[in-house]
Formats: C-alpha cells, sequence, structure tokens
C-alpha cells in the first residue's frame, strides 16, 4: 500500500502549482490513500503480454497537405488574452 | 397539443402545418423557466430575452415563406463547458467567472445553421468532473422528479433541464458517464456517440482520449435528429471521423426488420450485485420486454469490466491534470495579479473547486516520476484488455445492454464525502468511454415527474460507428414501451 503522507501531497500540489490549505492537505492525503488503494487491484491483472493503448490503438494515421494558412482565430484569442500590447500577450517575467 | 409533450419531430411537424408558431414555443418555454428554473436550478446563464423572441420571429418569417427544416427554431439548452460566441462560458468553475467565449464550437456552429435558438447555458460539475453537478462553484441543481435528490451529473443541468421542461432538448459532454447518467436520473435519453463522431472543438477539454459531446432528449428519436447534425470530421479536432451520407440515413431511418435480427448481449459482469431493488427489477422488466419484440439474447462474459473503474480513474486524472494546466492566470481570466510568475500560478489556481484539486493532483501523482509504471502504464494496458475484450464481445452480440447506473438518483449531500462511493456510480458507464464504443441510455419505461416515480434507465452498447444499432433497437422499444 503506498504511503501517502501530507508530505507527499504537499510535493505533488508543488508539482501542479496548486495551493493547498492545512486543511485540504489533510482530506486529500486521507482521500488518496483510500482511491490509491482501490487501484492496486489492478496489480490482478496479467498484462504481461499487453501494450498500452497508447501504443497499440488501431488507429490509422490520417495526413493533411503541409499548406501555410492563417489560423482563423488567433486575432480572437489574442483578444481574450488578460493583457496584450500591440498584438503580442503579456506575461509575467518568467526569468 | 400539450407543449410538455412535445420532441424535436413534432416541433417540425407543427411548425411546418402551422400548428404553432416558433414564437409561440419560445414564450411558453420562457415561461416555463421564469417558474421553474429557480426551483431546478438547471441553467448558470439564460439568454437575454429580447434575442429569443427575435430568433423565432426570424423562424416564423421562414415558415410562412415554406421553408422550413428540421431544428429550425429548436429551443435547445447547451452545457456550459461548450463555447458560443459572445457568451459567458463558465464550465462551472471560479477560475473562468467572466470569461467571454470568443468563438463557436463546431457543433455550435452546425446548430447555428440549422436556426436553432439557443436558451441558455446549464450547470455541471466543475469541468465536469462529477457524477451529481453538486461539484459546482455557483449552484446546486435538483432533479425535477424529486427535488431532493442530485440530477447525476456531470451534465446534471442539461438532464433537469429538458426533463423540467426547461429546454426541448439539450447538449451534454460524456467523459465517463456524463450523459448517460443523467438522463437515466432524470429519465431522458442520453447518447454518448463514438469516440471521434462528433467534433470537441470549442469543448472545454477534460479527459481529451474519452471526452465526446451528445444529446439529451426526451426520446430517442429526437437523440437520432440531434445527433445526425453535430457529427461528423471538423478540421480542428484530428480525431473526428469522414461518416458519409448513409450513415445519417440509417440511424435516422435504422430497417427494423434487420434490427429485430440483432443479438443482444448480457454481460454477467453487469448485474452481480450492488444494483438496488428497483434497478434490478425495471432492468429485469426491460428484458422481458425486448424479448417480447422477438430480440434473441445471450449471456456474455466481459471480465475486466471490474477492472474498468481503476483504470478510469487513473487516465482521466492523468489527462485532467494536463488538460487543465492552462487555467494558469496567464490565459484566460487572471484574477491575482502577482508580480512573481509561481505566486500568480498558485494564487490563481487556488480557484478550483476541491473535485477539481483532488483529480489534479491524483493526476499528477499517477504521472510522476516512479509512479508512472505502476499506475499510468498499467492502466493504459488494462485499458487496452478492455477495448480488446469488447471487440471479442461483438463477434458474438450485436448490441450488449445493462443497467446505466447501479442506483435511481441519490440524494443531495449522500455521496459529496466520499469520493470512492461517488466514483463508483459511473462503474456501467466508464467501459464504454475507454473503448470508444457508443452508448445509448434510455428510460426504462414512460416516466412522469406527477408520479413521484424515481426513473431507471437502461444502457446499449454497441461497435464503434454502428450508432444505428442501439438507435434502431431502442427506437423500436420506444414504440411500444414508451408511449
Amino acid at each position: 500500500m503506498e504511503n501517502i503522507t501530507k508530505k507527499t501531497i504537499e510535493y505533488l500540489a508543488n508539482l501542479a502549482r496548486i495551493k493547498l490549505t492545512e486543511i485540504e492537505k489533510e482530506t486529500l492525503s486521507a482521500d488518496l490513500k483510500k482511491i490509491i488503494n482501490h487501484f492496486n487491484e489492478l496489480n490482478n491483472v496479467d498484462t504481461s503480454n499487453v501494450k498500452p493503448i497508447t501504443e497499440e490503438a488501431d488507429l490509422k494515421n490520417i495526413l493533411r497537405k503541409d499548406d501555410e494558412n492563417q489560423n482563423p482565430y488567433l486575432n480572437k484569442g489574442i483578444e481574450n488574452f488578460p493583457e496584450t500590447k500591440n498584438g503580442f500577450l503579456k506575461v509575467p517575467k518568467v526569468l | 397539443m400539450l407543449l410538455e409533450e412535445l420532441t424535436i419531430k413534432k416541433l417540425y411537424e407543427g411548425l411546418k402545418n402551422k400548428k404553432f408558431t416558433a414564437s409561440e414555443i419560445i414564450n411558453y418555454y420562457l415561461k416555463q423557466i421564469k417558474e421553474k428554473n429557480k426551483e431546478v436550478l438547471a441553467y448558470l446563464f439564460i439568454n437575454v430575452e429580447e434575442n429569443l423572441i427575435q430568433s423565432a420571429k426570424e423562424i416564423d418569417l421562414k415558415i410562412e415563406k415554406n421553408n422550413i427544416e428540421i431544428l429550425n427554431g429548436l429551443p435547445l439548452a447547451i452545457k456550459d463547458n461548450i463555447l458560443i460566441q459572445g457568451w459567458p462560458t463558465t464550465a462551472s468553475s471560479k477560475i473562468l467567472e467572466n470569461y467571454i467565449a470568443s468563438y463557436d464550437a463546431t457543433v455550435i456552429q452546425k446548430l447555428k445553421q440549422k436556426n436553432v435558438i439557443f436558451l441558455g447555458k446549464t450547470n455541471l460539475d466543475e469541468f465536469a468532473m462529477g457524477s451529481s453537478t453538486e461539484n459546482s462553484a455557483y449552484q446546486i441543481t435538483k432533479n425535477p422528479f424529486d427535488l431532493e435528490r442530485v440530477p447525476g451529473g456531470s451534465s446534471g443541468g442539461s438532464a433537469a433541464a429538458v426533463s423540467a421542461n426547461l429546454a426541448l432538448a439539450a447538449l451534454g459532454s460524456d467523459t465517463g458517464g456524463s450523459i448517460r447518467q443523467p438522463a437515466s436520473f432524470c429519465g431522458l435519453v442520453g447518447l454518448k456517440p463514438t469516440y471521434g463522431a462528433v467534433s470537441r472543438f470549442g469543448l472545454i477539454a477534460m479527459a481529451s482520449s474519452l471526452d465526446q459531446i451528445g444529446p439529451i432528449t426526451k426520446t430517442v428519436e429526437d437523440a437520432a435528429i440531434l445527433f445526425s447534425e453535430i457529427y461528423g470530421k471538423d478540421e480542428f479536432d484530428a480525431t473526428t471521423h469522414f461518416l458519409n451520407e448513409d450513415f445519417k440515413n440509417e440511424i435516422l431511418n435504422p430497417d427494423f426488420k434487420e434490427i429485430k435480427k440483432l443479438k443482444i448481449g448480457l454481460p454477467k459482469e453487469y448485474f452481480v450485485g450492488g444494483l438496488d431493488s428497483q434497478t434490478e427489477k425495471e432492468i429485469n422488466n426491460v428484458i422481458t420486454n425486448f424479448k417480447k419484440l422477438g430480440f434473441e439474447f445471450k449471456e456474455i462474459s466481459l471480465p475486466h469490466t471490474k477492472y474498468a473503474l481503476s483504470c478510469y480513474y487513473i487516465i482521466m486524472p492523468a489527462e485532467v491534470s494536463s488538460n487543465l494546466a492552462r487555467f494558469d492566470g496567464i490565459r484566460y481570466n487572471r484574477h491575482f495579479n502577482e508580480k512573481n510568475i509561481l505566486e500568480l500560478y498558485f494564487q490563481n489556481k487556488s480557484l478550483f473547486g476541491e473535485e477539481t484539486k483532488r483529480r489534479i493532483i491524483l493526476g499528477t501523482f499517477v504521472l510522476s516520476s516512479g509512479y508512472y509504471d505502476a499506475y499510468y502504464n498499467k492502466a493504459q494496458k488494462v485499458r487496452n484488455l478492455i477495448k480488446q475484450e469488447f471487440k471479442k464481445a461483438f463477434e458474438e452480440v450485436d448490441v450488449i445492454l445493462s443497467p446505466t447506473s447501479p442506483t435511481v438518483a441519490f440524494k443531495i449531500k449522500e455521496k459529496a464525502n466520499d469520493p470512492l462511493s461517488m466514483y463508483l456510480s459511473d462503474v456501467f458507464t466508464i467501459p464504454a468511454n475507454l473503448a470508444g464504443i457508443p452508448a445509448i441510455s434510455i428510460p426504462a419505461k414512460k416516466y412522469k415527474i406527477e408520479n413521484k416515480e424515481l426513473p431507471v434507465g437502461f444502457q446499449l452498447m454497441t461497435k464503434h460507428f454502428a450508432e444505428k444499432n442501439i438507435l434502431g433497437a431502442g427506437m423500436l422499444y420506444e414504440k411500444e414501451f414508451l408511449n
């Protein structure tokens, strides 16, 4: 059984960039322990000769011509952005 | 004719034969919404009255010129995770409060061409994550059959709207049962089409390998009509397939002689315990009814079904955690304008609700280093087994019948504090999403709100792109037992 502690939740929340309250951390670690424990039933399934569906979806590639075209939604995306300047998207300093 | 008995088909015939006008119809629904929405709380946003009246007038002008087509003037409700240009779209999340959609979803574009009238946007579990619509950040939708019970979810607002006659039909989205389960709880028909049949462009993504848009309607025939107008290839959703005119003809006009020859499979794993007594009784009745219609039954086995739930609750949150990363406060709405980028992420994402946070954390866990193989990769292998199992089953039978949900609509707050028990209410609907096959929920019998009996729905599943099988069998059942 996986040991999901408050620390695990803090680690995951940091990866996901989500702020959690102390109470949320407690509830989430209890919930996740229960849920993940339920997942362990999958260990009863023999998948030794099975490929994950992501590698064996019986789908065909559908190709299209690599033509140049302007996305008709481009301006709408820019208009919808919280902050823009001269048609560029304005974001806080990253580095 | 009583307008509460209106269907999409009857609307078209009534308008064509001038039994009523589109304006009369819209006024009826406006009145219904004014009277009942405050009680049912199906809608998050209702279209401006003048716009609705104006749209109806334009339809009436078309009728005068005898230029009327199916779906013209259809008063339709749209789940609030589907974009309509210029309309608020919240996905029932605080994080998208005040967000205005900048373009139309492909399904909306298609329906606009048919002069459908959009009444409003309906409530859902935040980002379509839930089975009761209780996870909405805005309001709790009630089941019209019993206001103390949930309408199901996540398309609970859409189902409640149609069930309470606040819309003639609705669109929902289904990732693990979110169209079928609320349809079942509210005495309606809900179709989850084959993965790849309907474009998801303009649908706020939840789990992209599972999401599909579909209709929630009063009749199977209506589901077929609405589905026939929204499916098809779309350059903005690479998973969509080209389907020709035969596909449309076959779903709209099934060859009932051929349909009666279809063999129905009963997967024994779907009938072992866990069903409430009312559901069990009604499902047995459904089987008897299909036998009366002359259908042949066969018991089949889908042994990996019992693992579908675990498999789904690994794959879906994994996809959720990456899809919802876009709601970072940089794009869409910025509620907190922190100078530091990390602080900005953390502050804005704190607006996610409890279940959304739970699934993002769960998804982050199953994808994290050291656990990827044990959970995510394992689940993708089990998913393959489930898909293969269906493929094999469809060599023996054409259609698979099961309950839609193990129980009737549960009480508000009954499962809200136990996520695992909430997840279990999707146990019969999830396999179809994992395998990508089409599935429909149909009421076991004709339910009337005034009778106070809680509805039970049955589910029919079939092969990829064989919607004609389940719609055809459903229409036969409907003609005989739901009139």
